[in-house]
């Protein structure tokens, strides 16, 4: 009952009018964000977050969390109407939502997905509800072995699932880890790698990197790539009904895709992205009609769409229990968290229940504003998406520069700024993956601080860490990780052989 | 001979520098103490990274790289123009900024950056530019009361 109390006070919390407005802004921006092919949600939380530094840290986070979310209603708008995906989680839409558009279904694939999407939303918060609570009740048993172990599960899935170049990945963790260490280190207030800088000895902070990284990045590949610009057609209002059939064949994929969604976010990489993958190739082998898939069936739009949403649902637990973010937009709003000095972790439900009642409220008024923002304004976003990215990036790039530097009046954090946007550039031509780098080094303090603690329980005897269990399951769902990763392609190459001898 | 020109390719040649760069970890790391395992000094979790991380995987990366027949053209295909382009309006808006006062500076900013985008004609960058700075001049000093230099303007 508890809960229940709790969250009746985090509605009245919500309930104010900076909360809704944080929410609104964010779920228009995110939505927005989401449409529009090129800025994706991580680069806009970025460069959100200085604006959000005046307000209370409830509202941060509603605002950031609305952004992410809101990019997920509005990635499927444009990859259903133009077969454009507005961002990554929405790559596979475009496979039968387009197809559905060309039969003239496009109003009924675009209500069933905002409703879907509202469902699947619901779904993940009431499951972050629940499982929250409990599991940051558990994460307090949590010492230091146990971090570092879950520590190296996370970077080892993390630089298999961000990119296919794990190497590269693993590099990437490599090099977050060392840029989190420059600067004085709190356990021995030792300078490192500062080399005389004054400027070095606080670090390189995190905003300024991950606003280079994911906002210059994405607006100097803007500026050189050409766009064809899409044609749109006028939708209708009485378009979006959708048939009886299109409705019954959606309602299991969009409870499936919730599920599993939600599940997927616990996953460390871009888990809203791996969710669509899963969701579209359960449907397509559950389908009594597979055939139809790729030809504009329903159920391969309504259950991927369904499952990146409750994705980001669940891709708040590790973040909000353990202090741990799994995806680069949690790796920001961590950093956001951070900065108005509340660390997100097992003891967040002790010392401040309000913000996470208040954020859960909020997330339920912003899912039921996402789905009556986006039916009957789909046509407006639809035509967002005949806009030039290269007419938005001249605002977008002074709204980094003038945000960064507002942080802390530093004109060297906007130098680290435009430095990080140019590495980034390049380093995504060359395939290097920047999510692992980015929690890297947002994890990089607490790696540290858990390796050395671990070594001085253990005095330096690290095989002990297989004493605690649960550093040694960690350990061990992370082996077996790694030799399914190596053994999958003779695994694989096995089976079909075999396949080819019996046909 | 040919292996070493295939080292000059860009991104073999950044993979190389995070070599180097993880041998220069290596040493300073050690310079700064290691400590004992049972006693970790400052030193030790940077030598880590750069021994167990940053060296082993750069290695790997370039051997990959210096194995594979795939080689790329140097320039052409990263739009180094633009790129310059941009970075230097960058470096204008960081340079000016703390003389002229924000709004000067994000007014000509936005200006370079329409023309480096490519927008027709000069009304439509010149309202772009007008617009932005109005809104940045309103959202910092109206809204989020954040003093800004305002340079020659203040």
């Amino acid at each position: 009952m508890e809960g229940l109390d709790l969250l009746f006070k985090g509605f009245a919390n919500s309930l104010t009018m900076v909360n809704l407005l944080a929410c609104f802004i964010g779920a228009l921006v995110g939505t927005i964000v989401g449409v529009l092919p090129g800025l994706g949600p991580t680069a806009t939380m970025a460069l959100m977050l200085p604006f959000t530094l005046r307000y209370s840290p409830e509202t941060g986070l509603i605002m950031m969390a609305g952004v992410w979310f809101g990019s997920q209603y509005g990635g499927s708008t444009t990859s259903i109407l133009v077969n454009i995906p507005g961002e990554a989680a929405s790559v596979v839409t475009c496979i039968d939502g387009y197809q559905m558009t060309k039969k003239g279904r496009a109003g009924a694939a675009l209500a069933l997905v905002a409703i879907g999407s509202f469902i699947a939303g619901t779904i993940g918060i009431i499951g972050l509800q629940f499982f929250a609570p409990i599991l940051g009740n558990a994460a307090l048993s949590f010492g230091p072995p146990e971090y570092l172990a879950f520590m190296v599960f996370a970077f080892i899935l993390l630089s298999n699932l961000s990119s296919d170049a794990p190497l590269k990945g693993f590099l990437m963790v490599g090099l977050g880890l060392f840029i989190s260490s420059i600067g004085i280190n709190p356990l021995d207030s030792y300078p490192r790698f500062t080399f005389g800088s004054n400027k070095l000895m606080l670090g390189i902070e995190f905003l300024p990197l991950a606003m280079g990284f994911f906002g210059i990045t994405e607006i100097l590949n803007i500026a050189v790539e050409t766009y064809a610009l899409p044609m749109v057609k006028k939708l209708r209002l009485k378009e979006l009904y959708p048939n009886k059939e299109e409705i019954k064949r959606s309602i299991s994929p969009t409870f499936r895709g919730s599920i599993l969604g939600f599940f997927c976010g616990l996953l460390p990489g871009p888990c809203t992205v791996i969710s669509t993958f899963i969701s579209y190739s359960i449907e397509k082998s559950l389908s009594k009609t597979p055939q139809e898939f790729g030809k504009g069936a329903v159920e391969g739009v309504v259950g991927p769409e369904s499952a990146n949403n409750s994705a980001v649902m669940g891709s708040m637990i590790p973040l909000l229990t353990l202090g741990i973010p799994f995806a680069a937009p949690s790796a920001v709003m961590l950093a956001g968290l951070r900065m108005h000095h509340v660390e997100p972790g097992p003891l967040l439900f002790q010392t401040n229940p309000d913000i996470f009642w208040t954020f859960i409220a909020a997330m339920y008024l912003g899912n039921l504003m996402l789905l009556i923002l986006n039916l009957p304004l789909v046509g407006f976003f639809g035509r967002i998406a005949t806009l030039r990215p290269q007419m938005l990036m001249p605002f977008i790039s002074v709204i980094c520069l003038v945000g960064v530097y507002s942080v802390r009046n530093s004109i060297f954090d906007v130098w680290v700024m435009i430095i990080a946007g140019l590495i980034g550039y390049f380093l995504r031509k060359w395939n290097f993956p920047i999510a692992p780098f980015i929690i890297g080094v947002v994890l990089g303090p607490m790696t540290e601080n858990s390796i050395r603690q671990t070594l001085m329980m253990f005095r330096g005897d690290m095989t002990r860490i297989l004493d605690r269990p649960i550093a040694l399951a960690f350990l061990s769902v992370t082996l077996a990780f790694i030799i399914l990763r190596i053994s999958y392609p003779f695994l694989r190459r096995r089976f079909m052989e075999k396949k080819c001898s019996t046909s | 001979m040919k292996k070493i020109l295939k080292l000059l390719q860009p991104e073999l040649f950044f993979t190389f520098l995070l070599m180097v760069l993880s041998i220069v970890i290596i040493i300073v790391s050690l310079r700064y103490g290691f400590g004992a395992l049972r006693r970790p000094g400052p030193g030790l979790y940077p030598f880590f990274i750069g021994v167990f991380l940053i060296l082993p995987f750069s290695i790997i990366l370039l051997i990959l790289g210096l194995k594979s027949k795939k080689s790329e053209p140097i320039f052409e295909k990263y739009g180094l123009r633009k790129i310059l382009l941009m970075i230097l309006t960058f470096i204008l808006w960081i340079i000016a900024m703390p003389y002229l006062g924000y709004v000067i500076v994000t007014f000509v900013a936005t200006y370079c950056f329409c023309k480096v985008m490519k927008l027709e004609g000069w009304l439509k960058p010149l309202a772009m530019s007008v617009g932005t700075a109005l809104f940045i001049y309103l959202l910092f000093d109206y809204w989020l009361y954040i003093d800004l230099p305002r340079g020659i303007l203040g």
